[in-house]
This record gives structure tokens, sequence and C-alpha cells, in this order.
């Protein structure tokens, strides 16, 4: 029956560069080629500012950030912070879905609530978090409610990042919530009814149907929530005021990518050390994939 | 039966918990916009406001003549942003996904890579494009350098890779060529898939900040988020219109997310095969 | 179906994506002069658009395209640059000016200036901060110092009548107005907010001789001299624990905290007072200059001005606006809304805000104040530290180690960038 499909290579290649074409052009023009102007620029000292002045200096933008030691205290905070975010946000959003994906009474409403923090303006959240984490906030008046140790969840650097983690996972989650949702609705309702039939566990039936089919979208969230979590910026600048301190606690590559790029305007440097972040979550991505096999193409 | 019914009584506390932990932000800022601005940062915690008011809700959209005009420019950017993207992304998501052609591999490789490198070190070259081409403070400058997405694209992917081929194969022996199968057969099966990506783009598309930030400098051309930022200043900021104005910014995300909400509904799903 | 909906759609899309390209433009014979700027608070724009309009009836030839940009103002101004797109006046704070100085992308001031503008009636070390090869390449809009600000609600129930003179008396007013209210022993109200920003505290590294930057652009604030004055601010917050910072109590600003009753006395700018006035109207406040140390008076001055681009393509209609702006005529059209000071002597005293007891401390401190500018390399310094002293603040290290550190990130940054 696939030989209906071979048409003729060139059919297919036909097809396959028509469906791509509007990607290829527009993400082309408007991604690819500022990437590749970065990549060009990692490899020179660049003035941007008033005359543009551009000089060739090779690796030195890399040799560079091998002896910046705030790069390494940078890239520690964010896999800290990777190791942690991705696979809670991931089981967090599972969990969620696979609940409310049941028959449960109300699960419209929980959806609709749940998916409020997603939706909040991120100065209006901020704003509420700087509310809930000051030193007599919402939480240390739970946390001295139930006779728990307080800590100044801002203030304090062995904790500031934890806070920053905590309004993360809790504002994202509900995102990878609906891509689980919609991953659920495809998997074939006749699966299920075979397996019943065959006396499997409902524990059987996630493990051997769910969970297998959920594959590819886990992938997904996996790659895009280390993508995202790698690259953060928003948080950490807000809380630390641009600065990623107290000493060091909240930098990120992303943060120090911004900072040499609008703060100082050394573009190079800058773009150096977005190759490497790229470099970096590449190499995770692809040691992610080999623990977790994906499918295979076809 | 009794073990069941513990279970679900569990799991309810952990949905309402949950559900707490998500609504009470919202709420107060809810009722924050119906506050004035001395009894929003006296720095009270209640919830029910104490001289409730529409001031700030009447204020937002007659202070500035100029609101019909962004709400205007952000429906219509957000509106095309998302069809553009439903379109395209679902087209190369398909075509990585499902079509064998020269380059599959490397085209996938190339939006994974895309992906890691982040957007701050792009923004100035992205800007020096959209000069060059003359589309500062235009439409197109706002709509066609996010017509398509790499994530959404790697996405569509993933959703397509598990579609039963058994169902192009019939179509291909019904004599459909690739893009009748993928408009007439695929999908109308991807719903869930599209519903998600929908909500996805069109929240980006409407809460969209930095970009028209650098590239609108016409107030006609502003959108609402540039719009509504007026009411912040260095010193003295208005919270109780960035409130509403908030509240005003987040209701149309929220109905397009209950919309779409109908899809995830367990009913759509095909059987696979004969 | 679905398909020729489709492609209807795609139709329509491009129709719409084409007829947006030839949108129309606005075509008349007037010339056209942009200006950029923040606003301090959503009235200031407002207020500045009627001046505006006063200035094109002035000159019916020119129209006036004035943009607000409300965040990263300086991201969007340096991009604008860049993609030389910039407007032809902006506003420039002193602490970015002697970037865009040395990368010559502003035009110098010097020959437009005429004797009937009365340069000198400007404040001098406020003009001073845009200058550089005695060349000016920005016109102060105006300034503000800090002052100390003080509850007297709070002050009255703590039995004091005037405000600090002197450090010493500071430490102990800080003492006697943090308090518990309510005895969960959780303090409920300190005696002093601060700000840990180096913004806000240089002028305390020069108070015992200490420098923050020397002329080769490099910090050089980790000297026992400078640190001597920074340990003051430390020793509130770490031993006599009669400080806190707005974070610490769920604040955003040290004037928020201060308007709450959070902190009985706090350090800020003149622009707190239309803040206070109308965000907290039952709070009764005073301001008194900065107290002594050691003998010394000293605070900070922050200023801002208008400059032009370089590149404008109108420099004569760009001038007649700044020069507009920056008159006296111009400058007490909008200085009279009391957030910051007007930069022009004659306008200080017209308004009277030399007279004014809320005011009379920020116009005192203009002699003696430490400008909020050191030079290109202040970026870089700030965010190292800004990075240490919090860590300082709350104990994680010695004031010592952490400036040492911050210093050495620093220089070591300013070094590799050269």
């Amino acid at each position: 029956m696939r030989r209906v499909w071979q048409r003729g290579r060139f059919g297919e290649g036909l097809a396959g560069f028509s469906f791509m074409a509007p990607t290829m052009i527009v993400m082309g023009v408007f991604t690819v080629l500022p990437i590749a102007y970065a990549i060009f620029l990692s490899f020179h000292k660049v003035r941007i500012l008033g005359e543009f002045d551009l000089r060739f200096i090779g690796g030195r933008n890399f040799w560079r950030m091998l002896a910046d030691e705030r790069v390494w205290i940078a890239l520690q905070n964010t896999f800290e912070y990777v190791v942690i975010v991705v696979p809670t946000q991931t089981i967090l959003a599972l969990g969620l879905a696979l609940i409310l994906n049941s028959s449960i009474r109300g699960k419209h409403w929980f959806r609709i609530i749940f998916f409020l923090p997603t939706v909040t303006a991120s100065a209006v959240l901020t704003l509420i978090f700087m509310w809930i984490y000051n030193s007599n906030g919402l939480l240390n008046n739970i946390l001295a409610g139930f006779g728990l140790p307080t800590y100044n969840w801002i203030g304090d650097p062995s904790v500031a990042l934890k806070s920053i983690m905590i309004m993360n996972i809790w504002s994202t989650a509900p995102l990878y919530m609906i891509v689980y949702l919609a991953a659920l609705q495809d998997i074939p309702k006749s699966l299920y009814e075979a397996a019943k039939i065959d006396g499997a566990s409902a524990l059987d039936q996630f493990f051997n149907i769910t969970l297998p089919f959920l594959k590819p979208v886990t992938f997904f969230i996996v790659v895009i929530g280390i993508i995202g979590t790698f690259q953060l910026f928003d948080q950490s600048y807000i809380f630390s005021a641009g600065s990623g301190g107290p000493n060091n606690s909240t930098l990120t590559v992303v943060l120090l990518i911004y900072q040499y790029a609008f703060k100082s305007l050394d573009m190079g440097y800058a773009a150096a050390l977005a190759l490497m972040l790229a470099a970096v979550i590449m190499l995770v991505t692809v040691i992610q994939r080999t623990i977790f096999k994906e499918e295979k193409l076809h | 039966m009794q073990k069941f019914g513990w279970v679900k009584l569990l799991l309810y506390l952990i949905l309402i918990g949950y559900a707490i932990a998500t609504f009470i932000p919202f709420a107060w800022a809810l009722s924050a916009s119906f506050k004035t601005l001395p009894e929003i940062s006296s720095g009270n915690i209640n919830f029910i406001p104490k001289d409730f008011t529409l001031e700030n809700y009447k204020n937002i959209f007659t202070q500035e003549p100029l609101f019909g005009r962004w709400l205007f420019n952000s429906v219509f950017v957000a509106v095309c942003v998302t069809a553009l993207n439903l379109l395209f992304n679902s087209m190369a998501g398909y075509a990585l996904a499902r079509i064998r052609f020269p380059g599959n591999q490397l085209f996938f490789f190339v939006i994974l890579a895309v992906l890691m490198i982040p957007g701050q070190i792009t923004l100035i070259p992205s800007y020096l494009i959209l000069k060059n081409l003359g589309w500062l403070n235009s439409y197109q400058g706002l709509i066609v350098p996010t017509a398509v997405n790499a994530t959404f694209i790697f996405m569509m992917r993933q959703f397509f890779v598990n579609f039963p081929k058994e169902l192009e194969e019939a179509a291909a022996m019904d004599g459909l060529n690739r893009w009748e199968t993928f408009v007439q057969i695929v999908l109308p099966l991807a719903k869930p898939a599209l519903a998600a990506q929908a909500i996805f783009i069109f929240m980006g598309a409407w809460n969209n900040f930095l970009t028209p930030l650098l590239i609108l400098s016409d107030k006609e051309m502003f959108t609402l988020p540039l719009g509504l930022n007026t009411f912040k200043g260095e010193y003295i900021s208005y919270w109780n219109y960035i409130m509403a104005a908030s509240m005003v910014l987040t209701l149309p995300a929220l109905a397009i997310y209950a919309f779409f909400n109908r899809y995830f509904i367990q009913s759509v799903t095909f059987t696979g095969g004969k | 179906m679905i398909c020729t909906r489709v492609k209807w759609l795609i139709f329509l899309l491009v129709i719409i994506t084409l007829t947006s390209c030839t949108f129309a433009r606005g075509n008349n014979s007037k010339i056209t002069v942009t200006l950029s700027g923040w606003q301090s608070s959503p009235n200031e724009s407002q207020l500045l658009r009627r001046v505006l309009q006063d200035f094109e009836a002035e000159h019916p030839d020119i129209k006036v395209k004035y943009e607000v940009i409300n965040q990263q103002y300086m991201d969007v101004i340096k991009t604008r640059l860049i993609g030389d797109t910039a407007p032809y006046v902006f506003y420039l704070d002193a602490f970015e000016a002697p970037l865009l100085m040395q990368n010559n992308v502003l035009e110098p001031l010097n020959t437009y200036i005429n004797d009937e503008f009365d340069l000198s009636d400007f404040i001098p070390t406020l003009l001073n901060a845009f200058k550089s090869n005695n060349k000016i390449f920005g016109l102060p809009k105006d300034f503000s110092t800090l002052a100390l600000f003080y509850n007297q609600q709070a002050f009255e129930a703590a039995k004091l009548t005037q405000p600090p003179a002197t450090w010493t008396e500071l430490q102990q007013y800080s003492q006697k107005l943090t308090r518990d209210w309510n005895g969960d022993r959780r303090i409920d109200q300190y005696g002093l907010g601060i700000i840990p920003e180096l913004s806000r505290q240089s002028f305390l590294i020069k108070t015992f001789g200490g420098t923050l930057i020397n002329q080769n652009g490099y910090a050089t604030f980790a000297t026992p001299e400078g640190l001597k004055g920074l340990q003051l601010i430390v020793d509130l917050y770490r031993k006599y624990r009669t400080a806190a910072q707005p974070s610490d109590v769920g604040a955003s600003t040290g004037s928020e905290m201060f308007g709450q009753g959070k902190a009985a006395m706090v350090i800020e700018g003149s622009w707190a007072i239309p803040y206070l006035k109308e965000t907290f109207p039952k709070l009764k406040f005073a301001t008194a200059e900065l107290p002594t140390i050691a003998g010394k008076k000293g605070t900070m001055a922050y200023t801002v001005a208008y400059v032009m681009n370089k590149r404008t393509k109108y420099k004569d209609a760009a001038w007649k606006l700044i020069a507009f702006l920056t008159s006296k005529k111009g400058m007490k059209a909008w200085a009279n809304q009391g957030l910051v000071l007007p930069s022009r002597q004659s306008v200080i005293a017209e308004l009277g805000y030399d007279q004014n007891p809320l005011y009379a401390p920020f116009v005192a401190g203009a002699d003696y104040a430490t400008i909020w500018q050191a030079g290109e390399t202040l970026p870089t310094v700030l965010t190292h530290f800004n990075n240490q002293f919090i860590s300082a603040l709350i104990g994680e290290q010695s004031l010592n180690e952490a400036m040492e550190r911050a210093q050495v990130s620093a220089n070591k940054e300013i070094a590799a960038s050269q």
C-alpha cells in the first residue's frame, strides 16, 4: 500500500518543499539571517553605535568566556534551574491534564481557573508575587501559621532562585497542560476498549497505551521546557533589578547576554555567549534524547 | 467502592487546592481593578474593595481617544498572526513528520537550533532588516516576521508523528494529492492540536510587547499593551488603571481559551484503521 | 469546502497586508521634528503636549511628533540610533550620557546657543554632566537631589520633634522609630527605608575620601575610605536592624514603603512629593536635608537633558524645539508639577521652590550633591556593585569582601572589553 505514495521521489520532494515554503521564506529572512549575522559578529570586535566599526578577532570572544567567572556562575544557576523546573512542570502538567481529561465533575471550571496564571499580565504577576513573597507577606504568614520556618524569599540568595522557580512552574505548567490535553484527544479509544477486553487494569492502560502515545508530545514539552528554562530572563531581571544579585544568585546566561548587548553594547561578546548557550542547550537536548529515546521518523 | 471514594475525595482536594493557588492572584488583580489608587497602594490585603469604583474602567476607555484604534490594531494583528501560523506551522509540521523529502532531517534540526538561540541577540539585526524593508510602523512589520513559529512547527510535527498512516494511505488510494489529503483529511483530525496552537499563538500575539515597542513609533499604530503602558510613569504609576487595563487585556485571551477548550473534550477521536 | 475557505482566507490576508503597505501618510509642507522621552508620571506627557502646542503656535512651519517610550527607554533609543531611525530630539539621563557622547551620535550644541539663551542661568554641575571636550551635548531639562522624608505622625508618636541633623542622630532616631505594633515579634515600622543600589549610595563612597571610578574607567571604590560611608548603611540594616529594603516589606519603591507607614523615614527624590500627596492623601510628612556625616553635607543629584541626534535632518528646527523647551518660559510652563526641579536658577526662584518648605531641602542639596554619572564604564560598575552590595547587606559576606569581589569582577570585565 505504501507504494501508492511513491509517485516518484520527485513528487514527494516537491510536496515537501512546497509545504515548507512559507516557513523557509519567513524564517529565512527574519530568523536565520539575524542569527547568521550574530554568528558573524561573534568573531569580531564590534562598534555598533555611531560609526560602524568591525574588527576580526578570531575566537577571542570565545576564549574570553572561559576566563569569565560570571559565565560559569550563570551556567551553574541555569543548570540547577533546568534540572528542577523541567521535570516538575512536565509531571505537573501531565498530572493535571490526566485529571482534567477524566470524567471528573466541574472539569471545565478547573480548566479555566488553572489557566488564569498564563493570561494574567506579567507586570501584575510580579507585583502579586512581591506581595506574596515579602518577609511579612502571604506565604510567610501561612508558614508561620503552621509553625514552619519563614524565609526572606526575594532578598536571600539561597532561596531567591527557588522563589523564581516556584513562580515559573506555577505560570507555565498550564501551557503544557493544554498540549497534553490536546494530545490525549488523539489517542484512539479503540485501543482502550481492546485493552479492557483483554482485562488490563487502569494502571496497565496508562503505562502501555497512554504514556507511549504521549511520547512525541512529551519530547516536545521537555525540549521546549529545556530551551525556555535555559533562556530564563524576565523573572531574574525583575527580581534583581537587572544585576543578577544578590551575589550572582539570580544571574542567568541570557541576563548576561542582555547586559552585554544593550548595556555595554558589546555585541560581539554577547553573540558569542548566545552561541555558547545554544550549544549547551543542544548538548543537553541530545543527552536527554538518548536517555528517553524518541520515536524514529516513519 | 469505599476506597474509590477516598481517592476521588483526595483528587478533588488537590484540584481545589491548586485552583485556589491559581485563582487568588487573579482575584486580587480583579478586585484591585475596582479600587482607588490610595487603596491599592495602602498595602492592605483586602479582596473586597472598600470604595468600589468603576472609574478605572471608565477612564481607560475614555481618557485616550485612540483606544478604539489600538483595540482594532491588536485584534487585527492577533487574528492575522493566528490564522497564518495555524496554516503555515501545520503545513511545515506535517511535511517534517510525514513527507520524505531531501533535507527533511536538516530542516527539523535547523528549526530546533533556531529555538536555542536567545532572542535578545537577534533583536537588533531583525530591527535592521525590518527597517531596510521599510516595514517599521506597519502592520506587515508586526505580522509577517511572526507568521511562522518554530516552537509550534515542532509541536505540530510531534502531533502528526502519531497520526495513523492508514488514513493517508486510504486517501492516496482515493486519488487525493498531498495538499488535498492535508486539508481534507489531516487538518480536520488535528483539531485539538490546532486549538492548542490557536490559544498559544493568539495569546503570544495579543500580549506581544517588545517587538511593537521597538518598531512602532506612530501612536496610531500602537497595539493595546503598548497603548495601555501610558498609565505607567517612572515615579508615579496609576496602578488602578493598570489593573483595569490588564483585566481588559486578559478577557479576550481568556475568551479565546474558553472557546477552543471545547476541542479538548474526548469526542472527536477517530477510530484509527478499519 | 474547507479547501476553498482556506484559500479565501489566504487571499483576504494577502490583500489586507498589501493594502496596509500603502497606508496614507499625512503629507504637507511643514517640517516634522520628532521628540521622544519617557514620562515621570502619566500627567507629565499631557502637560508636555500642551507646551508643544504652544511651540507649534509660535513656529507655524514646524510640527512636533512626540512619542513616549515608557519601558526599556535606553534599549529602544540605542536600537533606533543603530538603525538610524532615532528621534531628532530626545531625553537623555546623565548616567547614560558618556556612552552616547563618546560614540559621537549627538550633535554639539555650542554653535546654536546665543547670549539671549542665557546659558549661565543653568546650575553649573548639571550642565557639566553633558559636556565633553568643551562641547555641550545636552541642555538639562530638570533635576532632583535626595533628601530625607519623615513621617510626622510617627515622629510625634516617638516624641521626636526635629528631623535628624547628623548621621548619629539618624541612627538613634531610627532605633526609636522601629516598632512592632501588634507584638508578633515581626517589625511593622522600620526606622529607615533604604534602597541598596549604587545610584543611591555613591555619594557615601565620597564622604570619607573614596572614589567610585578612576580616570581610566576602572572601579576604585573598595578602599577603606570608600567603604566607611557604605558601612553606615550596612550597620543600620545588620547591626541595629532598624532599616529595611522595599522588597522586605512588600513594597516596590522606597516612597511606597514610606507611604504605607512601613518606614518612618526614607531617603528619596523630590518626585516622591507629588506621589505621596496623590497616593497617600492622609499621610503627614515633611522633608529635610540629608543628615551630615562627619560634619559634611552630601547627597545625590539626578539630571536629564534634551539632546539632539547627530543625524537630524532639520537641525535648526530641532534646535528651536530644544531652545523653546529649555528657555525660561518653556521650562516654567511645565516645571510646576513638582516632580523634579527646573535646572535654571531663575526658574527655581520664580516658581518659589527655594521658599517652599517641602522643596527647599532639594534645592539646597544642589550645591553639594554628587551627580549620578561616572563615565562610560559606570553601567558595568553599577551592575557588579548592586549584585554584591545586597549580599553584604543581608550578611552573606562582609562589606569588605563583597566590595572587593565586585570591584575585581567589574574591572576584569572592563579590561576584557577594551
